[in-house]
């Protein structure tokens, strides 16, 4: 049977346009049951006893949740409890209309075989479409398909069913109006919370629930200004009166935020947000209007850091900061937040503060994350949640609210444990660190896998080659190798096989994807996130020795002045000689006595390395120093039993500068053969401004810094030396580290700034490390096409589907940087909690009015030490790490020896 | 325009029979043959019609489309007109064969139904000098067996009662600019007033007298025709002489009269047909083009 569907919709341009769908309705949708007998269908989702302990309905039933049931209580229907229940398809897509995060847990939720969800397309549905009346609106229709279905499965139950076990659908809303129409038509109807409430055998689930209107946390007092309505700030927006952008709180202040409004290419632009009122609810990464203050208003950023500690202090601190803004001349743009465009809210890791009244059922959450604002939920189970890791949703901000209301989610299992926190900062990351789905894995190559006459089609046999690894010790994806030998004309040949990954990895298949999401690989402390499945990472694709593995070969002849004569690429077959540690590799160098091909070999690498390094050096490049910190574990109980900082050997620069070399051949290579579409990587020069810390921090020492090419900076930094205080050298490296820039992915139709600063060279690229970097694979694709070794596909050549990659290639690399360092700052923490206080040396990085942050180089440990502001003259300072939870009784550092920078 | 060979003696045939007030297929010179009509046949139009008239067959579409008002008459909107003469009528419209009585006939639909004597144009302003709706009417000829003028003008009105145009209202924000906002409800629309709409009505020259609803034989039989619109009340719109011959002064006046006595009486039933079409609603049996 055939309908239309009629609507009128806004056309770009202004026009109005009338579009008709054709819309199919069939009399073959069954219904889903096991119990039904009429309809034919091969295999049903919904049981036939359907039982749940439930005051309200002793009987069997199947649940029928509306539109606003499934978007605001979706932690509850997540719940193992909730089992049996009809999505109907209005339901299904008003949901993906209005939340794409929601629709896209509802799928999971209908997938997985032991929730028993069932989608009833009804819109299809002969009996159960319904056309829109005049008068009525789109939401009132829905309502009442929705209504329509549930009559109909309530009807289609009764007469199926043979032997009447009794069951039924019980419809849930939250809509009163609804209700009372779906009662009038003998329907039987819930209240979620109220069915959610009776649900006697799982009290637990009450707390999941979403507070909904009617049960607000109310104070009369209205704190915040009214958001204005969309309409108003798009309206606004036009005419430019507000400006529209993405809302970042300050990590240190939480008065503080600033909104990042993205202009066109680099022009891109910040506005400064003060205060409580000004704020106005915005929580971080939300989509904001902002409306700029008139000049006069305009304030400094503060240097005051600040935790939120509760309501009492607010007030007198906001006094003593505008006076002090006054004072400073270095104001920002300053302006007030009017209205939420787009609300960025996921689910916050945290810790519950567990209220002082006993009894009481409202308790404050304090976020893992410093720029989230504490949450108030409701729960009954705090006394089991106190000490716990777990995960809450906010659920709304009304005006009247110190605090965003939320809910209880889960609970990621006790604070302080290694798993619970690995969770924590890999939710709090956004790192996908779900096993890989058997869509994926079913695209790896069958076990045992050898190399096929096809393979070697196109491919060059290296395999006589003394090619070796040297990498970390313990590494198990090893994605580079190196040769050098001399060639019969006195020069030298030198390769570098990078795995072959894309050779595995073919365009667009689940592998392809997943890895594309995942982006990078995420290295934590004993712990590796692997962007591609084991198989491929640890085995097939890693050069290991004395098997015959397929790699992509860039090969140079040089002359013995590491000039380059020649470049060709090649697809190979290798047989790795060796996989050496770098340690090991240096033991071969200087050990005179060993002269085998091995040694020959990585000897000949480092005399050339030596010698690009120092031509690098001479064009500019950077050395810059951050403090990496390395953990013995223990192997029983993987708890870190020492740690030191890494230290860098000759050989580590070895390998180094031929990748290096490599990247920068073939991102010539591709940028050559595709100047639209080649994936690169630039490191932009940062704006004068940024250099203010470092400069600051030289002066205190007087010693002198140019920052107006990379090749001053690197100079002045050489020369910057401070007699009796050897570790100054490093901290000025550390502080410049800190002043650069983002590297980032892009594509080279995109952007005509290639310049990559911290190496000096004009073009860059990711090509060495393709196991553990998506970006690599591209690269990888992109040189293979242009030496013809494989063919293309429209993605690869399309700039705008290749800068959406790169954006989210930016994004994980960030995200998995960060993970990284939390990573190591918890298992710091985790070794000091067995060690009790030391002392130790450590360096004042920054001063702020009422706290320093202090680095201590032993540890590459970073916190903010704050003075205590009942009693300024004390010097005993209590460390305090402030990641709840774990209280670590960090050495009494002594701050005042040693002051590379006081400037006040 | 298609065209019938017809032979002395047949002339002749139809030229007595017309005179004495029967013709070959049994009508009146005054009789109309019988006419069909369905409105609504087209969804993705926003007013559409098909008429059926002996074998002519045409069909009306309608779309309302937002456009910038004509410079002289800042607060009417406009109509466009479209003939497209298919092949499946005749073979001699096959390629740009249709073009020129396609021109010919939109030129002569601009005349009769682009003025605001006939359609309300100032309803269809929505902000004076700056949007209006411009209705594009498009015209398909689906089969010719003469009279296509009359035929025409009922499917235009019938698809212009039809029209439905979303109601659209023009919010103003602080800064004066403006932004056109529309409904969600499909239902939401507005209406045309068609009663003064008028329907042309062609008047054939056979011999000393005239016959209304020309078939193809008698069009041959013919040496000029008039064509007349006129309108609910009998006012003559427009009227214009189609076809080589000449006409004298005193049968036009009759040719006249003629046309304001048929196409008075034209009306009344098209627009009792209409209305009951558009009460039935949704119950309404849909004939299509195949029924």
């Amino acid at each position: 049977m055939l309908k239309s569907k009629t609507f009128v919709k806004k056309t770009r341009s202004g026009g109005v346009m009338k579009v008709v769908r054709e819309h199919y309705l069939r009399d073959d949708i069954w219904c889903g049951s096991e119990a039904c007998t009429e309809c034919k269908q091969e295999s049903t989702v919904l049981q036939t006893d359907a039982c749940i302990e439930s005051s309200l309905c002793s009987y069997p039933h199947y649940l029928i949740p509306d539109t606003n049931v499934v978007l605001h209580q979706i932690d509850v229907l997540e719940d193992a409890v909730i089992r049996n229940v009809i999505i109907l398809q209005t339901v299904l897509q008003e949901v993906r209309h209005r939340s794409a995060p929601v629709y896209k847990r509802l799928k999971d939720i209908i997938h997985e075989k032991e929730k028993h969800f069932y989608t009833f397309t009804n819109e299809h549905h002969r009996e159960t479409f319904i056309e829109r009346e005049p008068g009525e609106t789109a939401n009132d229709r829905n309502d009442r398909a929705i209504r329509v279905a549930a009559k109909w499965y309530s009807q289609h139950l009764k007469t199926s069913e043979s032997d009447t076990d009794g069951l039924k659908v019980v419809l849930l809303t939250n809509d009163q109006g609804n209700k009372q129409k779906a009662e009038e038509s003998g329907l039987l109807v819930y209240k979620f919370e109220e069915y959610i409430k009776s649900l006697t055998a799982n009290p637990e689930l009450v707390d999941h629930l979403a507070l909904s209107n009617d049960n607000k946390i109310t104070s009369s007092k209205v704190l915040f200004p009214e958001h204005l309505p969309l309409s108003r700030i798009q309206a606004g927006i036009k005419s430019g009166s507000f400006v529209q952008g993405t809302f970042r709180a300050s990590r240190d202040n939480y008065l503080e935020a600033t909104v990042f409004i993205q202009g066109e290419g680099e022009d891109s632009t910040e506005i400064l947000i003060q205060g409580l009122q000004n704020l106005n609810r915005a929580v971080h990464q939300d989509v904001v209007a902002v409306q700029l203050l008139p000049r006069s208003q305009w304030v400094a950023p503060s240097s005051v850091v600040l935790q939120d500690e509760g309501a009492a202090k607010d007030d007198n601190v906001e006094e003593e900061e505008e006076e002090k803004a006054v004072i400073i001349a270095a104001r920002k743009a300053t302006g007030k937040v009017v209205g939420i465009i787009k609300r960025n809210w996921r689910p916050f890791c945290g810790m519950l503060n567990v209220s002082q009244i006993k009894e009481s059922t409202r308790h404050l959450f304090t976020p893992a994350d410093r720029r989230i604002p504490r949450i108030r939920i409701e729960t009954r189970q705090a006394t089991t949640l106190a000490g716990q890791r777990i995960m809450v949703s906010i659920d709304g901000w009304p005006k009247d609210s110190r605090y965003p209301n939320g809910h209880f989610v889960r609970s990621l299992g006790g604070a302080g444990e290694k798993d619970t926190e690995q969770e924590v900062l890999l939710l709090e990351h956004d790192v996908p660190h779900q096993a890989f789905s058997q869509a994926v894995l079913s695209f790896l190559p069958k076990m045992p896998w050898a190399i096929t006459p096809e393979d070697m089609v196109r491919r060059e046999d290296l395999r006589h080659l003394t090619v070796c690894s040297v990498d970390p010790p313990g590494c198990t994806d090893i994605d580079d190798a190196l040769h050098c030998r001399e060639l019969e004309n006195g020069n030298l040949e030198v390769g570098v096989h990078i795995a072959d990954v894309s050779h595995f990895i073919r365009p667009g298949n689940a592998l392809d994807k997943e890895a594309a999401n995942r982006g990078t690989t995420v290295y934590l402390c004993g712990k590796r996130i692997d962007m591609v499945p084991e198989l491929l990472s640890s085995n097939l694709c890693s050069l290991r020795s004395n098997v015959e593995r397929l790699a992509f070969s860039c090969i140079w002849e040089m002359n013995h002045e590491a000039e380059i004569l020649k470049t060709r690429f090649t697809k190979s077959v290798i047989n790795s000689k060796a996989s050496l540690t770098y340690a090991e590799a240096q033991m071969r160098i200087d050990d005179t006595n060993k002269n085998d091909d091995i040694t020959k070999s990585l000897r000949g690498l480092n005399k050339l390395a030596k010698i690009l390094k120092r031509q690098r050096i001479e064009k500019g490049a950077l050395t810059l120093s951050s403090l990496e910190v390395r953990f013995h574990m223990d192997s029983e109980t993987h708890d870190p039993i020492d740690l030191q900082t890494k230290e860098l050997m000759e050989t580590n620069s070895m390998v180094e500068e031929f990748m290096l070399l490599a990247n920068i051949s073939v991102a010539q290579k591709i940028y050559d053969e595709f100047q639209e579409c080649a994936l690169l990587r630039k490191h932009p020069a940062p704006p004068p401004s940024n250099y203010d810390i470092l400069l600051k921090a030289a002066k205190s020492k007087d010693v002198a810094i140019h920052t107006d090419t990379a090749k001053a900076l690197a100079d002045s930094l050489d020369g910057a030396k401070v007699d009796g205080f050897p570790y100054f050298n490093t901290l000025l490296r550390i502080l410049a580290t800190r002043c650069m820039m983002q590297a980032v992915y892009f594509c080279s139709g995109m952007d005509n700034d290639f310049h990559h600063y911290g190496l000096a060279s004009p073009i860059y690229t990711h090509f060495t490390s393709p196991i553990r970097r998506y970006a690599d694979i591209i690269a990888h694709r992109l040189l293979a096409v242009a030496i013809g070794a494989d063919s293309t596909y429209p993605d690869l050549m399309d700039k705008h589907k290749q800068s959406a990659l790169c954006n989210n290639l930016n994004y994980r690399h960030k995200m998995a940087q960060y993970a990284q360092r939390a990573s190591v700052a918890f298992h710091t923490q985790l070794f000091f909690k067995s060690r009790g206080i030391l002392n130790e040396e450590g360096f004042v990085l920054f001063v702020r009015k009422n706290a320093i942050i202090v680095l201590i180089p032993k540890f590459g440990l970073e916190g903010t030490v704050f003075f205590d502001s009942k009693d300024k003259v004390t010097p005993s300072i209590v460390f305090d790490e402030e990641i709840p939870g774990v209280s670590v009784p960090v050495p009494d550092a002594e701050p005042q020896a040693k002051k590379p920078k006081l400037d006040r | 325009m298609a065209t019938v060979q017809v032979s002395e003696a047949e002339k002749v045939y139809i030229l007595h029979g017309i005179r004495d007030d029967l013709r070959v297929d049994g009508r009146g010179c005054e009789d109309y043959r019988h006419m069909e009509i369905e409105t609504d046949v087209v969804s993705n139009t926003d007013g559409s019609a098909k008429v059926t008239l002996g074998h002519t067959a045409v069909l009306v579409g309608i779309k309302a489309e937002i456009g910038k008002p004509r410079p002289l008459v800042p607060n009417e909107g406009y109509l466009e007109f479209f003939v497209d003469c298919s092949a499946n009528a005749t073979p001699e419209f096959e390629g740009r064969g249709g073009e020129e009585l396609g021109t010919e006939l939109s030129n002569t639909l601009y005349k009769v139904f682009n003025n605001k004597h006939s359609v309300d144009l100032k309803s269809l302003c929505i902000c004076p000098g700056e949007h209006c709706w411009v209705l594009y009417v498009d015209v398909l000829l689906l089969q010719c067996d003469g009279n296509l003028y009359d035929a025409i003008s009922v499917a235009i009105k019938a698809a212009l009662f039809n029209t439905k145009i979303p109601r659209v209202h023009i919010s103003t924000d602080e800064e004066g600019g403006k932004e056109i906002e529309l409904s969600d409800d499909p239902y939401d629309c507005m209406r045309l007033n068609v009663e003064n709409v008028p329907c042309i009505v062609t008047l054939c020259k056979v011999g000393h007298r005239h016959v209304v609803d020309a078939t193809l034989q008698e069009k041959a039989c013919s040496v000029a025709s008039l064509i007349i619109s006129v309108t609910h009340k009998g006012t003559v719109t427009c009227t214009r002489k189609v076809g080589g011959g000449s006409l004298d002064p005193e049968s036009i006046f009759e040719m006249t009269e003629a046309g304001k006595r048929v196409g008075k009486a034209l009306h009344a039933p098209l627009m009792k047909v209409l209305q009951q079409e558009e009460h039935l609603g949704k119950k309404k049996q849909k004939v299509g083009f195949l029924g």
